[in-house]
């Protein structure tokens, strides 16, 4: 049997704090000290709770994503400044040849992906108007009318992807003459490990655009859009960044 | 109106598999962790038992296997590292004990993301499957050793188990990766989002902290490696070169690749590969500091330096994988700067080891079995680290890198330290996971062989190593001064022999106690913190129904107490 | 139980001790210029260490022994701020310190050294066979693209263009030869997968990677003759890919290389 006894009082204050009895108790219904959940089920499935803790799991996401991207264009940078052994010269010998970017098709893509980014939020936007009206079931009239925002942020996620295709097919095209060429293959890197990064993405997208056939709570559906927007706007940003990568720092 | 979405437990009345299989119940999931580690260590442990078997008597007909050949050597090899790195030391103390205990010790009813956790679960189950089906293809598992170091894990023509068994490697471990990120997001949420009201940061437990910090480590160096793995993929088959270089000849063939850079895996590799050193050793810490306290019947000496130490240990861990790689061709300034920071975090690491110390100086020490083992866990821990020191001196590891010297550091320091903590572990919490104690005599009993077991094996290995023995040799004949140290070789087989002996005690113990052990009550140790609240075993419903409010830390032992009431409970009403 | 764990750990120090001490193996006779000051931090590093491992263990033990009374002091019951920055500034001043006298060692064997007379020879790793190549006496190495030209079987297993003049007086080994007490500049290639060109005896180890060509050296101290192991695994044959070092006086070495000019493959 757990004890209080006085004796728990002696000697409360350690030199080096913590371990030991720590400060006031917090007043029941506070979570511990930052966020602790609020210990009964009904906080734990509230709509706030739920929320922050898909945001959470979405920054943790992010802060691996972002990871991953660091260290291939740390492998990128690496790649283009040392170059490859050769055996003729006995010597580091630079061996990157420059790809020709299509880059009418990048700026379409990346005019797609930012269009993406922007339906996206106004989903998001339509989805919070009508949350107050959710819990009573009705959707009022005037709201109807609003653009099935994220049927077309989905497809526009298609048109990108399909838009990446094609970039990949005219660098292959591009390639037929020469030998294995790094920089084509840290191209394919980036922008592959991008591009699936987006289509799950868009699998989380399609979850909650298909919400209603799926028979998703409304609530759901908002925090889905919510949480996959920060992804969203995120890989957007992470495309630019690789485009101005591979447009910079060309060789 | 939606109607309100279920409490995310089960029900009480469930199908076998609702129940067993497609659970999302931490506790349960925590327990299928718990026997598919042991399965992994199973394996494991006999394939080194045959490893260190042919090293030494290379002829010996084994029953049912025959000779042992060397690509069979090299297969062994590779597949006891992955196993007992990835499905046991980081898989058990992580993911078993973590998954169970970590709501439980928050004060949480369940993990942040129930089916997320199954979802771990299943594709870890799916990825051991996957890597013991190399057993069974064409030439056999890869040879190319845990580091599958390119070009010979990019060229099936570079060995025996280079091609169908080197990619069932990779997809194998590309999909624990996927896992391990599944369950480290868990982690991570529950932590910060479930804790009890009252659960400060500062009054978890240093187990919590451990899971915590491991989780973040986890996050950031299994992605990595999923990019690494795909890379090494492509450059196998879609004909992209990162890692292969041009104009190779492997067995008299020339291989189609140019430009890639050798290097490059190795550093991907141990950019991931050294924080998963610490992915194994922390939560093995963290049991430990927790285990000392309690059977010290002492609060952990310094709590605030032992979680200052684990960030420390988590940060610097991302620093230093260079010096795995000092005789590898790398720039040699940058071996200095790897040098530096790894000495560094010898300094977090012996401060934690003092802070054992002072735990358990003037306590009322109860010699339990799990305090045996964690003690055990010390003593390897100062034996296994002092050695780090002198390896990351460039100089010197240069001469013992990939010798026995470098196989006996890490076995002391990483598997013997870290199995000792997951043993005492076990002891520890096993009533609270089925039910029922462990045999404490044969518990004592398999103590005293492993820890005797631990060092005769592994200290002479120094020894090879200073005399200069490589390691991953699957015999003594090629090279003539290595043939000299047969004896010692022999010795060791025969202390490995002991050693794995003595763990059917364990298994005996396990098995017959998971059956005919004594019922356990619900605080036979007479622990602080949350899950001891519970009955034992744990309750499906755990912590539901109890709303604990916690008011206390987590090593409230009171000095001078002589009864069994010498503790306060976390969840204790405040005075 | 109390008493036997610290027994335990008393035994387990004095077996390791005794092990040490006694050393049944121990490193070989050191016989090249960088054995003496590597040995030297070895047995700095050696005695430092090993007195902290006694020491810990037997703290260990000692903590062990120290029993508790009813009316303690409870001032350090949760911990002790002072201690606890003292033994971290003096374990990180010892860390240090030793970090320090190790990198001195490091970077004079990293920097490049030039004498005159050195002498060049390319290492080549293949899968399971070391081939050591000596420019021969117009001092350049020929070209090579193993992919094209390499076939061991006629005596040209690296691979040396035979179009290149450069090449036609290389002399390839599978025997390294060294004469004593010369500086040898070393350039080590692999030809498939990566191997270690290790030598014990001269404390020397060095990864060789393909596609690349890393610079070391080498000053062979004594005459002799040494075993050269690989210590990377290099697939199936990684065990015997082993090979010679014979370090001879200069008259004889010239010797060698003469004979090796005139017929080559014998080592």
């Amino acid at each position: 049997m757990p004890i209080t006894s006085d004796r728990v009082e002696i000697e409360r204050k350690p030199k080096l704090g913590g371990g030991g009895p720590g400060k006031i108790p917090h007043r029941r219904g506070f979570g511990g000290g930052d966020d602790g959940d609020h210990g009964g089920p009904e906080d734990f499935r509230s709509r706030r709770q739920r929320m922050r803790r898909y945001r959470l799991v979405m920054g943790l996401c992010l802060f691996s994503v972002t990871v991953v991207f660091v260290v291939l264009t740390f492998l990128y940078v690496l790649r283009l400044g040392t170059g490859r052994y050769d055996e003729d010269t006995r010597r580091q010998i630079q061996d990157w040849i420059p790809l020709k970017l299509p880059y009418l098709q990048l700026w379409t893509n990346s005019l797609v992906l930012l269009l993406s980014s922007f339906t996206l939020e106004l989903a998001r936007r339509s989805l919070a108007r009508k949350e107050e009206f959710a819990d009573m079931g009705i959707v009022p009239p005037r709201m109807k009318r609003d653009l099935p925002w994220l049927v077309t942020t989905v497809a526009l996620g298609f048109l990108f992807l399909a838009g990446q295709v094609l970039v990949w097919q005219n660098l292959q095209h591009q390639g037929v003459f020469q030998a294995t060429n790094p920089s084509r293959n840290y191209f394919y890197l980036l922008t592959g490990t991008h591009a699936v990064h987006l289509a799950g993405g868009l699998l989380a997208l399609l979850y909650a655009a298909g919400g209603r056939l799926l028979a998703l709570r409304f609530e759901s559906q908002k925090i889905a859009v919510e949480v996959t927007g920060w992804y969203w706007h995120y890989l957007a940003f992470l495309w630019f960044c690789i485009f101005a990568l591979v447009h910079f720092a060309k060789g | 109106m939606q109607k309100a979405s279920p409490i995310p437990t089960a029900p009480h009345t469930q199908g076998f598999l609702r129940r067993y299989i497609f659970t999302t119940d931490h506790k349960m999931i925590g327990r299928q962790y718990f026997f598919l580690s042991l399965a992994a260590v199973l394996v494991g442990a006999w394939l080194s038992l045959l490893m260190r078997i042919h090293i030494v008597w290379p002829k010996a007909a084994l029953p049912f296997l025959g000779e042992i050949k060397p690509e069979n050597y090299l297969a062994y090899l590779t597949m006891h590292g992955t196993l007992m790195v990835f499905f046991v030391l980081s898989m058990v103390p992580q993911n078993g004990f973590g998954t169970f205990f970590l709501p439980l010790q928050l004060g949480a009813s369940e993990m942040a993301f129930p089916r997320l956790n199954m979802l771990g679960f299943s594709t870890a189950l799916l990825s051991f499957f996957v890597l013991l089906a190399a057993f069974f293809a064409p030439g056999g598992p890869s040879g190319a050793g845990w580091t599958q170091y390119p070009p010979l894990s990019a060229i099936a023509a570079a060995g025996p188990g280079q091609a169908l068994g080197t990619d069932l490697w990779l997809v194998s471990i590309g999909l624990f990766c996927l896992a391990s990120i599944m369950s480290a997001i868990n982690f991570v949420t529950t932590t910060l989002k479930r804790r009890a009201p009252g659960m400060t940061l500062m009054r978890m437990p240093l187990t919590c902290w451990a899971w915590f910090v491991t989780a973040v480590l986890i996050l950031l160096a299994f992605g990595v490696l999923v990019a690494a793995v795909i890379m090494l993929m492509l450059d196998r088959h879609a004909g992209t070169s990162f890692f292969v270089p041009g104009g190779l000849l492997v067995s008299g063939k020339a291989v189609e690749h140019s430009g890639g850079s050798p290097l490059l895996w190795q550093h991907l590799f141990w950019f991931f590969g050294h924080p998963e050193v610490y992915i194994a050793i922390l939560p093995a810490m963290g049991v430990t500091s927790h285990l000392l306290s309690t059977f010290a019947r002492k609060p952990v000496f310094g709590y605030k330096a032992m979680v200052g130490a684990t960030l420390a240990i988590g940060g610097l861990g991302f620093m230093v994988w260079g010096h795995h790689m000092f005789a590898s061709g790398m720039d040699p300034h940058a071996g200095f700067a790897f040098s530096s920071l790894t000495t560094a975090i010898a300094v977090p690491s012996a401060v934690k080891t003092f802070n054992w110390v002072g735990t358990l100086y003037g306590g009322r020490i109860r010699y339990t079995t799990p305090l045996l083992f964690s003690v055990g866990f010390v003593s390897l821990f100062i034996t296994g680290g002092l050695t780090g020191p002198l390896l990351a001196q460039p100089a010197l590891d240069v001469y013992l890198h990939d010798t026995y010297f470098v196989v006996a550091h890490f076995h002391l320091i990483m598997a013997m330290a870290g199995l000792f903590a997951v043993f005492a572990a076990t002891y520890f919490w096993f009533p609270k996971m089925f039910g029922r104690m462990l045999n404490e005599r044969l518990g004592r009993l398999h103590f005293w062989l492993t820890l005797f077991g631990a060092y005769a094996t592994f200290m002479p290995m120094h020894l090879l190593g200073i005399a200069g023995h490589p390691r991953r040799y699957s015999e003594l004949t090629g090279v003539q001064y290595v043939t000299a140290m047969l004896p010692l070789q022999r010795f060791i087989t025969l202390a490995a022999i002991v050693t794995l002996a003595a763990q059917l005690i364990f298994l005996i113990n396990l098995f017959w106690s998971l059956r005919k052990g004594a019922a356990a009550e619900a605080n036979p140790w007479r622990c602080t913190s949350l899950e001891w609240t519970l009955p034992s075993p744990a309750p499906k419903d755990g912590l539901t129904e109890r709303n604990p409010f916690v008011s206390h830390g987590p090593y409230e032992y009171l000095p001078g107490a002589e009864s069994d009431e010498d503790f306060v409970m976390q969840d204790a009403p405040a005075s | 139980m109390a008493i036997a764990l610290r027994i335990a750990l008393v035994l387990i120090t004095l077996g390791c001790v005794f092990l040490f001490v006694s050393h049944p193996l121990w490193f070989p006779a050191g016989v090249s210029a960088q054995a003496r000051p590597l040995d030297h931090d070895f047995y700095v590093a050696f005695w430092v260490l090993g007195a902290l491992f006694i020491a810990g263990q037997l703290v260990l033990v000692w903590v062990l022994a120290k029993r508790s009374t009813n009316q303690r002091s409870t001032r350090n019951w949760y911990g002790n701020g002072r201690l606890e920055i003292g033994w971290t500034v003096i374990i990180a001043t010892i860390f240090l310190w030793f970090h320090l006298s190790g990198g001195q060692l490091w970077s004079r064997m990293m920097s490049p050294v030039k004498e005159a007379g050195q002498l060049h020879i390319e290492v080549t790793g293949a899968q399971f066979q070391w081939y050591f190549r000596y420019p021969g006496p117009d001092g350049v190495f020929g070209r090579t693209e193993p992919v094209k030209f390499a076939k061991p079987e006629e005596g040209n297993p690296l691979g040396i263009d035979p179009a290149d003049p450069a090449g036609r007086d290389d002399i390839v080994s599978t025997t390294m030869v060294l004469p004593v007490g010369r500086l040898v500049q070393l350039h080590l290639r692999a030809q498939d997968v990566v191997h270690s060109l290790f030598i014990p005896a001269m404390r020397f180890k060095q990864d060789t990677v393909p596609g690349m060509e890393i610079h070391s050296h080498l000053m062979p101290t004594q005459v002799g003759t040494f075993e050269i192991a690989c210590a990377e695994l290099c697939g199936l044959g990684h065990y015997r890919m082993r090979a010679l070092v014979r370090v001879v006086s200069e008259a004889e070495f010239e010797k060698w290389l003469n004979a090796q000019i005139s017929a080559p493959g014998q080592p």
